[in-house]
Protein backbone atom coordinates (compact mmCIF):
# COMPACT_ATOMS: atom_id res chain seq x y z
CA UNK A 1 0.00 0.00 0.00
CA UNK A 2 1.43 3.39 -0.98
CA UNK A 3 1.99 5.92 1.77
CA UNK A 4 -0.73 8.20 0.32
CA UNK A 5 -3.21 5.33 0.25
CA UNK A 6 -2.21 4.39 3.80
CA UNK A 7 -2.73 8.00 4.93
CA UNK A 8 -6.19 8.03 3.34
CA UNK A 9 -7.01 4.75 5.08
CA UNK A 10 -5.91 6.14 8.44
CA UNK A 11 -7.75 9.42 7.91
CA UNK A 12 -10.94 7.52 7.17
CA UNK A 13 -10.55 5.10 10.10
CA UNK A 14 -9.84 7.87 12.58
CA UNK A 15 -12.55 10.25 11.38
CA UNK A 16 -15.14 7.46 11.29
CA UNK A 17 -14.21 6.45 14.80
CA UNK A 18 -14.57 9.92 16.33
CA UNK A 19 -17.75 10.71 14.40
CA UNK A 20 -19.29 7.42 15.49
CA UNK A 21 -18.32 8.05 19.13
CA UNK A 22 -19.87 11.51 19.04
CA UNK A 23 -23.01 10.12 17.38
CA UNK A 24 -23.25 7.36 20.00
CA UNK A 25 -23.25 9.97 22.76
CA UNK A 26 -26.06 11.92 21.09
CA UNK A 27 -28.14 8.84 20.29
CA UNK A 28 -27.61 7.43 23.80
CA UNK A 29 -29.17 10.60 25.24
CA UNK A 30 -32.30 9.88 23.20
CA UNK A 31 -32.42 6.23 24.38
CA UNK A 32 -31.02 6.35 27.93
CA UNK A 33 -32.58 3.12 29.25
CA UNK A 34 -29.97 0.61 28.12
CA UNK A 35 -26.85 2.62 27.45
CA UNK A 36 -23.69 3.01 29.50
CA UNK A 37 -20.65 5.28 29.10
CA UNK A 38 -18.49 4.08 26.24
CA UNK A 39 -15.03 2.61 26.87
CA UNK A 40 -13.98 3.10 23.24
CA UNK A 41 -10.58 4.79 22.88
CA UNK A 42 -10.53 8.57 22.47
CA UNK A 43 -8.54 9.99 19.54
CA UNK A 44 -7.55 13.20 21.26
CA UNK A 45 -8.84 16.77 21.66
CA UNK A 46 -8.27 17.93 18.06
CA UNK A 47 -10.55 15.28 16.64
CA UNK A 48 -13.22 15.69 19.28
CA UNK A 49 -13.23 19.46 19.72
CA UNK A 50 -12.29 20.66 16.24
CA UNK A 51 -12.95 17.99 13.63
CA UNK A 52 -16.34 16.75 14.87
CA UNK A 53 -17.97 20.20 15.23
CA UNK A 54 -16.58 21.34 11.86
CA UNK A 55 -17.76 18.18 10.12
CA UNK A 56 -21.19 18.49 11.66
CA UNK A 57 -21.54 22.11 10.64
CA UNK A 58 -21.00 21.34 6.95
CA UNK A 59 -24.09 20.35 4.93
CA UNK A 60 -24.22 16.75 3.66
CA UNK A 61 -23.86 17.80 0.00
CA UNK A 62 -20.62 19.61 0.83
CA UNK A 63 -19.32 16.59 2.73
CA UNK A 64 -20.25 14.28 -0.13
CA UNK A 65 -18.49 16.50 -2.66
CA UNK A 66 -15.40 16.69 -0.44
CA UNK A 67 -15.33 12.89 -0.18
CA UNK A 68 -15.59 12.64 -3.97
CA UNK A 69 -12.79 15.19 -4.45
CA UNK A 70 -10.52 13.35 -2.04
CA UNK A 71 -11.40 10.11 -3.90
CA UNK A 72 -12.69 8.59 -0.70
CA UNK A 73 -15.76 7.37 -2.60
CA UNK A 74 -15.58 4.31 -4.83
CA UNK A 75 -14.01 4.80 -8.25
CA UNK A 76 -15.13 2.87 -11.33
CA UNK A 77 -18.70 2.47 -10.16
CA UNK A 78 -21.79 4.17 -11.57
CA UNK A 79 -22.88 6.84 -9.11
CA UNK A 80 -26.62 6.24 -9.39
CA UNK A 81 -28.15 2.81 -9.32
CA UNK A 82 -31.38 2.27 -11.26
CA UNK A 83 -34.23 4.40 -10.01
CA UNK A 84 -37.58 3.05 -8.93
CA UNK A 85 -39.63 2.08 -11.96
CA UNK A 86 -36.76 2.64 -14.39
CA UNK A 87 -36.49 -0.28 -16.84
CA UNK A 88 -33.49 -2.57 -16.91
CA UNK A 89 -30.80 -1.64 -19.38
CA UNK A 90 -27.92 -3.75 -20.66
CA UNK A 91 -24.63 -2.98 -18.90
CA UNK A 92 -22.08 -0.76 -20.56
CA UNK A 93 -19.55 -2.47 -22.85
CA UNK A 94 -16.62 -4.12 -21.04
CA UNK A 95 -13.28 -2.44 -20.79
CA UNK A 96 -10.23 -4.35 -21.94
CA UNK A 97 -9.21 -6.87 -19.31
CA UNK B 1 -5.69 -24.22 -26.35
CA UNK B 2 -8.36 -23.42 -23.73
CA UNK B 3 -7.86 -20.63 -21.22
CA UNK B 4 -6.78 -21.47 -17.70
CA UNK B 5 -8.37 -19.74 -14.72
CA UNK B 6 -6.92 -19.99 -11.24
CA UNK B 7 -9.13 -19.19 -8.26
CA UNK B 8 -7.30 -18.62 -4.97
CA UNK B 9 -9.58 -19.33 -2.02
CA UNK B 10 -12.18 -21.98 -1.32
CA UNK B 11 -14.73 -20.04 0.72
CA UNK B 12 -18.08 -18.76 -0.47
CA UNK B 13 -16.62 -16.40 -3.09
CA UNK B 14 -14.01 -18.87 -4.36
CA UNK B 15 -16.38 -21.81 -4.76
CA UNK B 16 -18.99 -19.63 -6.47
CA UNK B 17 -16.41 -18.07 -8.79
CA UNK B 18 -14.92 -21.39 -9.88
CA UNK B 19 -18.26 -23.15 -10.32
CA UNK B 20 -19.86 -20.35 -12.32
CA UNK B 21 -16.76 -19.86 -14.48
CA UNK B 22 -16.79 -23.53 -15.43
CA UNK B 23 -20.53 -23.49 -16.02
CA UNK B 24 -20.29 -20.34 -18.15
CA UNK B 25 -17.40 -21.62 -20.24
CA UNK B 26 -17.09 -25.42 -20.03
CA UNK B 27 -13.94 -25.31 -22.16
CA UNK B 28 -12.13 -23.20 -19.60
CA UNK B 29 -9.66 -25.00 -17.32
CA UNK B 30 -10.51 -23.95 -13.78
CA UNK B 31 -8.18 -24.68 -10.86
CA UNK B 32 -8.99 -23.87 -7.21
CA UNK B 33 -6.32 -23.42 -4.54
CA UNK B 34 -7.35 -23.54 -0.89
CA UNK B 35 -5.25 -23.79 2.25
CA UNK B 36 -8.06 -25.74 3.94
CA UNK B 37 -9.10 -29.38 3.44
CA UNK B 38 -12.84 -28.73 3.02
CA UNK B 39 -15.00 -26.87 0.61
CA UNK B 40 -18.63 -25.79 0.41
CA UNK B 41 -19.47 -25.75 4.08
CA UNK B 42 -21.33 -23.11 6.03
CA UNK B 43 -19.09 -21.29 8.52
CA UNK B 44 -22.09 -19.14 9.47
CA UNK B 45 -23.70 -22.25 10.95
CA UNK B 46 -20.82 -22.93 13.35
CA UNK B 47 -22.28 -21.07 16.39
CA UNK B 48 -25.55 -22.99 16.02
CA UNK B 49 -23.72 -26.33 15.90
CA UNK B 50 -21.93 -25.36 19.14
CA UNK B 51 -25.31 -24.52 20.64
CA UNK B 52 -26.68 -27.89 19.44
CA UNK B 53 -29.48 -26.23 17.50
CA UNK B 54 -27.81 -28.00 14.58
CA UNK B 55 -27.27 -31.53 15.90
CA UNK B 56 -24.12 -32.46 13.95
CA UNK B 57 -21.25 -30.45 12.50
CA UNK B 58 -21.43 -32.76 9.46
CA UNK B 59 -24.75 -31.10 8.60
CA UNK B 60 -22.80 -27.95 7.73
CA UNK B 61 -21.02 -29.66 4.83
CA UNK B 62 -23.02 -28.98 1.69
CA UNK B 63 -20.81 -30.79 -0.83
CA UNK B 64 -17.51 -32.59 -1.19
CA UNK B 65 -14.22 -31.88 -2.92
CA UNK B 66 -14.85 -34.99 -5.03
CA UNK B 67 -18.10 -33.50 -6.32
CA UNK B 68 -16.24 -30.45 -7.60
CA UNK B 69 -13.67 -32.69 -9.28
CA UNK B 70 -16.51 -34.57 -10.98
CA UNK B 71 -17.79 -31.21 -12.22
CA UNK B 72 -14.48 -30.71 -13.99
CA UNK B 73 -12.65 -28.47 -11.55
CA UNK B 74 -9.02 -29.02 -10.55
CA UNK B 75 -9.08 -28.91 -6.76
CA UNK B 76 -5.83 -28.18 -4.91
CA UNK B 77 -6.79 -28.51 -1.27
CA UNK B 78 -4.48 -27.78 1.68
CA UNK B 79 -2.32 -25.97 -0.84
CA UNK B 80 -1.27 -22.45 0.01
CA UNK B 81 -0.36 -20.11 -2.81
CA UNK B 82 2.79 -18.37 -1.66
CA UNK B 83 3.57 -16.19 -4.65
CA UNK B 84 2.03 -14.73 -7.79
CA UNK B 85 4.04 -13.56 -10.80
CA UNK B 86 1.81 -11.35 -12.92
CA UNK B 87 4.42 -10.92 -15.70
CA UNK B 88 4.90 -14.65 -16.17
CA UNK B 89 1.25 -15.37 -15.30
CA UNK B 90 2.14 -18.03 -12.72
CA UNK B 91 1.28 -18.82 -9.12
CA UNK B 92 3.61 -20.70 -6.80
CA UNK B 93 2.28 -23.34 -4.44
CA UNK B 94 4.28 -26.10 -2.77
CA UNK B 95 7.32 -24.79 -4.66
CA UNK B 96 5.64 -25.54 -7.99
CA UNK B 97 4.77 -22.90 -10.58
CA UNK B 98 1.37 -23.14 -12.21
CA UNK B 99 0.40 -20.98 -15.18
CA UNK B 100 -2.80 -19.03 -15.62
CA UNK B 101 -4.45 -16.76 -18.13
CA UNK B 102 -6.91 -15.29 -15.67
CA UNK B 103 -6.89 -15.07 -11.92
CA UNK B 104 -9.57 -14.55 -9.27
CA UNK B 105 -8.48 -13.68 -5.73
CA UNK B 106 -10.92 -14.80 -3.03
CA UNK B 107 -8.51 -14.85 -0.11
CA UNK B 108 -11.13 -13.84 2.43
CA UNK B 109 -10.41 -12.32 5.80
CA UNK B 110 -8.72 -12.88 9.12
CA UNK B 111 -9.99 -11.77 12.50
CA UNK B 112 -8.66 -8.66 14.17
CA UNK B 113 -6.53 -9.70 17.11
CA UNK B 114 -6.64 -7.70 20.34
CA UNK B 115 -3.47 -5.68 20.95
CA UNK B 116 -3.25 -6.49 24.65
CA UNK B 117 -0.88 -8.59 26.81
CA UNK B 118 -1.51 -12.31 26.67
CA UNK B 119 -3.05 -12.34 23.19
CA UNK B 120 -0.83 -15.28 22.25
CA UNK B 121 -2.03 -17.57 25.06
CA UNK B 122 -3.66 -20.90 24.37
CA UNK B 123 -7.38 -20.98 24.92
CA UNK B 124 -8.14 -17.93 22.81
CA UNK B 125 -10.55 -19.08 20.16
CA UNK B 126 -11.41 -17.53 16.77
CA UNK B 127 -14.42 -18.85 14.86
CA UNK B 128 -13.48 -19.56 11.26
CA UNK B 129 -12.18 -22.95 10.12
CA UNK B 130 -14.70 -25.77 10.54
CA UNK B 131 -12.07 -28.40 11.48
CA UNK B 132 -10.86 -26.21 14.31
CA UNK B 133 -14.46 -25.58 15.31
CA UNK B 134 -15.10 -29.33 15.49
CA UNK B 135 -12.10 -29.79 17.80
CA UNK B 136 -13.23 -26.81 19.87
CA UNK B 137 -16.69 -28.32 20.14
CA UNK B 138 -15.23 -31.41 21.84
CA UNK B 139 -13.23 -29.21 24.22
CA UNK B 140 -16.42 -27.37 25.14
CA UNK B 141 -17.72 -30.52 26.88
CA UNK B 142 -15.15 -30.01 29.62
CA UNK B 143 -15.48 -26.23 29.88
CA UNK B 144 -17.64 -24.25 32.28
CA UNK B 145 -16.90 -20.55 31.74
CA UNK B 146 -16.46 -18.55 28.56
CA UNK B 147 -15.75 -14.89 27.96
CA UNK B 148 -16.84 -13.52 24.58
CA UNK B 149 -14.95 -10.43 23.45
CA UNK B 150 -16.27 -8.01 20.88
CA UNK B 151 -19.59 -6.53 20.03
CA UNK B 152 -20.15 -7.64 16.46
CA UNK B 153 -22.81 -10.10 15.29
CA UNK B 154 -20.64 -13.20 15.74
CA UNK B 155 -20.02 -12.42 19.40
CA UNK B 156 -23.76 -12.19 19.99
CA UNK B 157 -24.38 -15.49 18.17
CA UNK B 158 -21.56 -17.25 20.03
CA UNK B 159 -22.80 -15.91 23.38
CA UNK B 160 -26.26 -17.33 22.77
CA UNK B 161 -24.83 -20.63 21.51
CA UNK B 162 -22.48 -21.22 24.44
CA UNK B 163 -25.18 -20.24 26.94
CA UNK B 164 -27.49 -22.82 25.36
CA UNK B 165 -24.66 -25.29 25.69
CA UNK B 166 -24.73 -24.71 29.44
CA UNK B 167 -21.62 -22.57 29.86
CA UNK B 168 -21.47 -19.54 32.10
CA UNK B 169 -21.00 -16.78 29.54
CA UNK B 170 -19.66 -13.25 30.03
CA UNK B 171 -19.92 -10.93 27.05
CA UNK B 172 -17.71 -7.85 27.07
CA UNK B 173 -17.55 -4.93 24.69
CA UNK B 174 -16.29 -1.34 24.85
CA UNK B 175 -19.38 0.11 23.19
CA UNK B 176 -22.14 1.97 25.06
CA UNK B 177 -24.81 -0.55 24.04
CA UNK B 178 -24.96 -3.99 22.48
CA UNK B 179 -23.87 -4.03 18.83
CA UNK B 180 -23.36 -0.27 18.94
CA UNK B 181 -21.44 -0.25 15.64
CA UNK B 182 -24.40 -1.82 13.88
CA UNK B 183 -27.71 -1.05 15.59
CA UNK B 184 -29.42 1.71 17.51
CA UNK B 185 -30.08 1.37 21.27
CA UNK B 186 -33.82 0.77 20.84
CA UNK B 187 -33.05 -2.30 18.71
CA UNK B 188 -30.19 -3.43 20.93
CA UNK B 189 -32.30 -3.40 24.08
CA UNK B 190 -34.58 -6.40 23.35
CA UNK B 191 -31.62 -8.27 21.86
CA UNK B 192 -29.66 -7.80 25.10
CA UNK B 193 -32.67 -8.85 27.17
CA UNK B 194 -32.98 -12.02 25.12
CA UNK B 195 -29.30 -12.86 25.68
CA UNK B 196 -29.70 -12.19 29.39
CA UNK B 197 -32.70 -14.52 29.53
CA UNK B 198 -30.39 -17.26 28.29
CA UNK B 199 -28.05 -16.44 31.17
CA UNK B 200 -25.45 -14.35 29.34
CA UNK B 201 -23.89 -11.65 31.50
CA UNK B 202 -23.65 -8.69 29.12
CA UNK B 203 -21.03 -6.13 30.19
CA UNK B 204 -21.11 -3.11 27.90
CA UNK B 205 -18.69 -0.21 28.26
CA UNK B 206 -16.08 -2.71 29.41
CA UNK B 207 -12.53 -2.44 28.16
CA UNK B 208 -10.34 -5.47 27.49
CA UNK B 209 -7.00 -5.01 29.24
CA UNK B 210 -5.35 -8.38 28.69
CA UNK B 211 -5.42 -12.13 29.13
CA UNK B 212 -4.09 -13.84 32.23
CA UNK B 213 -2.44 -17.21 31.70
CA UNK B 214 -1.58 -20.10 33.98
CA UNK B 215 1.72 -21.95 34.20
CA UNK B 216 0.50 -24.19 31.36
CA UNK B 217 0.36 -21.18 29.02
CA UNK B 218 -3.41 -21.35 28.82
CA UNK B 219 -5.79 -18.47 29.45
CA UNK B 220 -7.31 -18.51 32.93
CA UNK B 221 -8.91 -15.11 33.10
CA UNK B 222 -9.68 -12.03 31.06
CA UNK B 223 -8.51 -8.77 32.57
CA UNK B 224 -11.01 -5.95 31.99
CA UNK B 225 -11.76 -2.43 33.21
CA UNK B 226 -14.44 -4.07 35.39
CA UNK B 227 -12.04 -6.56 36.96
CA UNK B 228 -10.81 -10.05 36.14
CA UNK B 229 -13.22 -12.58 34.66
CA UNK B 230 -12.17 -16.19 35.17
CA UNK B 231 -12.66 -18.42 32.16
CA UNK B 232 -11.77 -21.67 30.45
CA UNK B 233 -11.87 -20.07 27.03
CA UNK B 234 -12.00 -16.58 25.53
CA UNK B 235 -13.73 -16.29 22.18
CA UNK B 236 -12.52 -13.30 20.16
CA UNK B 237 -15.09 -11.79 17.84
CA UNK B 238 -13.65 -8.44 16.76
CA UNK B 239 -13.66 -7.06 13.20
CA UNK B 240 -13.05 -8.95 9.98
CA UNK B 241 -9.88 -7.70 8.24
CA UNK B 242 -9.30 -8.37 4.55
CA UNK B 243 -6.56 -10.90 3.86
CA UNK B 244 -4.61 -8.87 1.32
CA UNK B 245 -1.10 -10.27 1.66
CA UNK B 246 -1.10 -11.84 -1.82
CA UNK B 247 -2.92 -8.85 -3.34
CA UNK B 248 -0.35 -6.47 -1.84
CA UNK B 249 2.52 -8.61 -3.04
CA UNK B 250 1.47 -8.09 -6.67
CA UNK B 251 0.75 -4.41 -6.21
CA UNK B 252 -3.04 -4.46 -6.50
CA UNK B 253 -4.61 -1.17 -5.49
CA UNK B 254 -5.96 -1.23 -1.94
CA UNK B 255 -8.66 1.15 -0.82
CA UNK B 256 -9.57 3.17 2.23
CA UNK B 257 -10.83 0.11 4.12
CA UNK B 258 -7.54 -1.69 3.44
CA UNK B 259 -9.29 -4.12 1.07
CA UNK B 260 -8.71 -4.66 -2.65
CA UNK B 261 -10.28 -2.04 -4.93
CA UNK B 262 -12.53 -3.53 -7.62
CA UNK B 263 -14.84 -1.95 -10.18
CA UNK B 264 -18.43 -2.94 -10.82
CA UNK B 265 -17.22 -5.98 -12.82
CA UNK B 266 -15.13 -7.12 -9.82
CA UNK B 267 -11.98 -6.31 -11.81
CA UNK B 268 -8.91 -5.31 -9.83
CA UNK B 269 -6.30 -2.76 -10.87
CA UNK B 270 -4.33 -5.50 -12.70
CA UNK B 271 -5.51 -6.71 -16.13
CA UNK B 272 -6.95 -10.22 -16.09
CA UNK B 273 -7.25 -10.31 -12.29
CA UNK B 274 -10.60 -10.25 -10.51
CA UNK B 275 -11.34 -10.39 -6.78
CA UNK B 276 -14.42 -11.11 -4.70
CA UNK B 277 -15.65 -11.66 -1.17
CA UNK B 278 -14.19 -10.42 2.07
CA UNK B 279 -10.92 -9.38 0.43
CA UNK B 280 -12.58 -6.59 -1.61
CA UNK B 281 -14.33 -3.34 -0.86
CA UNK B 282 -17.50 -2.27 -2.65
CA UNK B 283 -19.45 0.99 -2.39
CA UNK B 284 -22.42 1.55 -0.14
CA UNK B 285 -25.36 2.55 -2.32
CA UNK B 286 -26.28 5.59 -0.24
CA UNK B 287 -22.90 7.24 0.30
CA UNK B 288 -20.75 5.50 -2.35
CA UNK B 289 -18.14 5.09 0.38
CA UNK B 290 -16.35 1.74 0.00
CA UNK B 291 -17.02 -0.86 2.68
CA UNK B 292 -15.68 -4.37 3.26
CA UNK B 293 -16.28 -7.40 5.47
CA UNK B 294 -19.90 -7.92 4.43
CA UNK B 295 -21.98 -11.08 4.65
CA UNK B 296 -21.59 -14.57 3.20
CA UNK B 297 -24.34 -13.86 0.69
CA UNK B 298 -22.43 -10.83 -0.58
CA UNK B 299 -19.28 -12.93 -0.95
CA UNK B 300 -21.21 -15.61 -2.80
CA UNK B 301 -22.87 -13.12 -5.19
CA UNK B 302 -19.58 -11.33 -5.87
CA UNK B 303 -17.85 -14.67 -6.52
CA UNK B 304 -20.56 -15.68 -8.99
CA UNK B 305 -20.20 -12.41 -10.82
CA UNK B 306 -16.39 -12.50 -10.91
CA UNK B 307 -16.50 -16.11 -12.19
CA UNK B 308 -19.01 -15.27 -14.92
CA UNK B 309 -17.01 -12.24 -16.07
CA UNK B 310 -13.69 -14.10 -16.02
CA UNK B 311 -15.36 -16.71 -18.23
CA UNK B 312 -16.39 -14.10 -20.78
CA UNK B 313 -19.66 -12.60 -19.60
CA UNK B 314 -20.28 -8.93 -18.94
CA UNK B 315 -22.14 -8.62 -15.66
CA UNK B 316 -22.17 -5.72 -13.26
CA UNK B 317 -22.49 -5.64 -9.50
CA UNK B 318 -24.56 -2.89 -7.92
CA UNK B 319 -23.46 -0.78 -4.96
CA UNK B 320 -24.72 -2.53 -1.82
CA UNK B 321 -27.60 -1.65 0.51
CA UNK B 322 -26.73 -4.52 2.88
CA UNK B 323 -29.78 -6.28 4.21
CA UNK B 324 -28.68 -7.97 7.43
CA UNK B 325 -30.23 -9.93 10.24
CA UNK B 326 -29.44 -12.51 12.88
CA UNK B 327 -30.58 -14.08 16.10
CA UNK B 328 -29.67 -12.50 19.41
CA UNK B 329 -30.64 -15.23 21.85
CA UNK B 330 -34.18 -16.12 20.82
CA UNK B 331 -34.87 -12.75 19.26
CA UNK B 332 -34.40 -11.60 15.67
CA UNK B 333 -32.96 -8.25 14.72
CA UNK B 334 -32.24 -6.96 11.24
CA UNK B 335 -32.14 -4.00 8.97
CA UNK B 336 -30.58 -2.53 5.87
CA UNK B 337 -28.26 0.34 5.01
CA UNK B 338 -27.98 2.68 8.02
CA UNK B 339 -29.64 3.34 11.36
CA UNK B 340 -29.91 6.55 13.34
CA UNK B 341 -26.43 6.25 14.87
CA UNK B 342 -24.63 5.84 11.56
CA UNK B 343 -26.75 8.56 9.91
CA UNK B 344 -25.81 10.92 12.78
CA UNK B 345 -22.16 9.96 12.49
CA UNK B 346 -22.03 10.54 8.75
CA UNK B 347 -24.10 13.69 8.98
CA UNK B 348 -26.78 12.38 6.64
CA UNK B 349 -30.10 14.19 7.19
CA UNK B 350 -33.01 11.85 7.93
CA UNK B 351 -36.50 11.53 9.34
CA UNK B 352 -37.66 8.52 11.33
CA UNK B 353 -40.89 6.54 10.90
CA UNK B 354 -41.67 3.95 13.57
CA UNK B 355 -44.43 1.41 13.98
CA UNK B 356 -45.28 -1.84 15.72
CA UNK B 357 -47.41 -4.52 14.10
CA UNK B 358 -47.87 -8.26 14.28
CA UNK B 359 -46.36 -11.04 12.23
CA UNK B 360 -49.65 -12.96 11.78
CA UNK B 361 -53.30 -12.20 12.42
CA UNK B 362 -53.53 -10.95 15.99
CA UNK B 363 -55.74 -13.89 17.02
CA UNK B 364 -53.61 -16.58 15.41
CA UNK B 365 -51.37 -18.60 17.77
CA UNK B 366 -47.73 -17.62 17.49
CA UNK B 367 -48.35 -14.03 16.40
CA UNK B 368 -45.35 -11.92 17.42
CA UNK B 369 -44.86 -8.19 17.64
CA UNK B 370 -42.80 -6.76 14.79
CA UNK B 371 -41.06 -3.43 15.41
CA UNK B 372 -40.17 -1.39 12.34
CA UNK B 373 -38.07 1.76 12.20
CA UNK B 374 -37.62 3.38 8.78
CA UNK B 375 -35.18 6.18 7.96
CA UNK B 376 -36.03 8.44 5.05
CA UNK B 377 -34.51 11.42 3.30
CA UNK B 378 -36.22 14.66 4.42
CA UNK B 379 -38.34 16.20 1.71
CA UNK B 380 -38.40 13.35 -0.79
CA UNK B 381 -39.09 10.80 1.99
CA UNK B 382 -37.01 8.33 0.01
CA UNK B 383 -36.11 5.28 2.11
CA UNK B 384 -32.44 5.28 3.16
CA UNK B 385 -32.33 2.70 5.96
CA UNK B 386 -34.28 0.56 8.38
CA UNK B 387 -33.90 -1.44 11.58
CA UNK B 388 -36.39 -4.09 12.69
CA UNK B 389 -36.79 -6.47 15.57
CA UNK B 390 -39.24 -9.12 16.61
CA UNK B 391 -39.98 -12.76 15.94
CA UNK B 392 -40.73 -14.28 12.56
CA UNK B 393 -40.54 -12.47 9.24
CA UNK B 394 -37.76 -10.00 10.10
CA UNK B 395 -35.39 -11.40 7.47
CA UNK B 396 -37.93 -11.22 4.64
CA UNK B 397 -38.91 -7.67 5.53
CA UNK B 398 -35.25 -6.56 5.60
CA UNK B 399 -34.61 -8.17 2.19
CA UNK B 400 -37.71 -6.43 0.83
CA UNK B 401 -36.81 -3.05 2.30
CA UNK B 402 -33.23 -3.23 1.00
CA UNK B 403 -34.53 -4.01 -2.47
CA UNK B 404 -37.15 -1.26 -2.61
CA UNK B 405 -34.77 1.19 -0.92
CA UNK B 406 -32.22 0.50 -3.65
CA UNK B 407 -34.92 1.18 -6.25
CA UNK B 408 -35.89 4.51 -4.69
CA UNK B 409 -39.09 3.70 -2.77
CA UNK B 410 -40.50 6.41 -0.51
CA UNK B 411 -42.50 6.37 2.73
CA UNK B 412 -45.53 7.21 0.57
CA UNK B 413 -44.96 4.02 -1.50
CA UNK B 414 -44.64 1.89 1.64
CA UNK B 415 -47.61 3.47 3.40
CA UNK B 416 -49.89 2.37 0.58
CA UNK B 417 -48.15 -0.87 -0.44
CA UNK B 418 -50.10 -4.05 -1.09
CA UNK B 419 -49.53 -6.90 1.30
CA UNK B 420 -50.58 -10.48 1.97
CA UNK B 421 -53.28 -10.98 4.55
CA UNK B 422 -53.58 -14.63 5.55
CA UNK B 423 -54.06 -15.26 9.29
CA UNK B 424 -51.31 -17.91 9.77
CA UNK B 425 -48.66 -15.96 7.82
CA UNK B 426 -49.55 -12.28 7.70
CA UNK B 427 -51.67 -9.63 9.39
CA UNK B 428 -54.21 -7.37 7.73
CA UNK B 429 -52.08 -4.32 8.45
CA UNK B 430 -48.46 -4.91 7.52
CA UNK B 431 -45.99 -3.56 10.14
CA UNK B 432 -43.98 -1.76 7.44
CA UNK B 433 -47.16 0.06 6.36
CA UNK B 434 -47.86 1.04 9.96
CA UNK B 435 -44.41 2.57 10.35
CA UNK B 436 -44.65 4.41 7.04
CA UNK B 437 -48.16 5.71 7.81
CA UNK B 438 -46.95 6.94 11.20
CA UNK B 439 -44.02 8.64 9.53
CA UNK B 440 -46.26 10.39 7.02
CA UNK B 441 -48.59 11.53 9.82
CA UNK B 442 -45.64 12.98 11.74
CA UNK B 443 -44.39 14.78 8.67
CA UNK B 444 -47.83 16.23 8.09
CA UNK B 445 -48.06 17.35 11.72
CA UNK B 446 -44.63 18.95 11.64
CA UNK B 447 -45.50 20.83 8.43
CA UNK B 448 -48.68 22.07 10.11
CA UNK B 449 -46.69 23.25 13.13
CA UNK B 450 -44.26 25.04 10.85
CA UNK B 451 -47.03 27.10 9.22
CA UNK B 452 -47.90 30.14 11.37
CA UNK B 453 -51.59 30.43 12.28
Amino acid sequence: MSSFAEQKRRLRARSEHVLRMAAMEDVARRYPRRTVPSALPDEGPFWRRVFVPLYRRAPWELKRNAMRTLKLTAQGWPEQSRQFGEPWRPPSPPRDT
Amino acid sequence: MSERLIVIGGGGAGTAASTIAKRTNPDMQVAVYSEFPDIAYSPCGIPYAHGREIPEFENLFLSTVQRYVEDGLEMNMETTVTDIDLDRRTVTARNKHEGFDKLILCTGFHWEQPAVPGANLQGLHYVKDIRRAMEFDKELDSMKRAVIIGGMWLGVEMSGALARRGLEVQFIDEGPWLLSELVDPDVAEPAQESLEKLGVNVRMGTKLLGFVGGSDGRVQAVSTSEGELECDVAVICLHKLPNTSLASSIGLELGTTGAVVVDDHMRTSAPGVWAAGDVVEVPHGLSMLPISGLTGSHAYAQGRLAGANAAGENRTYDPVWIPWGFMAGDYTIGGFSIGETLAEAMGIPYVVAKGVGVSRARYFPGAARTHVKLLAEPGTLRLIGAQLHGGEGIKERCDFLAFVGKRGATLEDLAWMENIYSPPIGALYEPIQIAAQNGLAEQKASRREAVPA
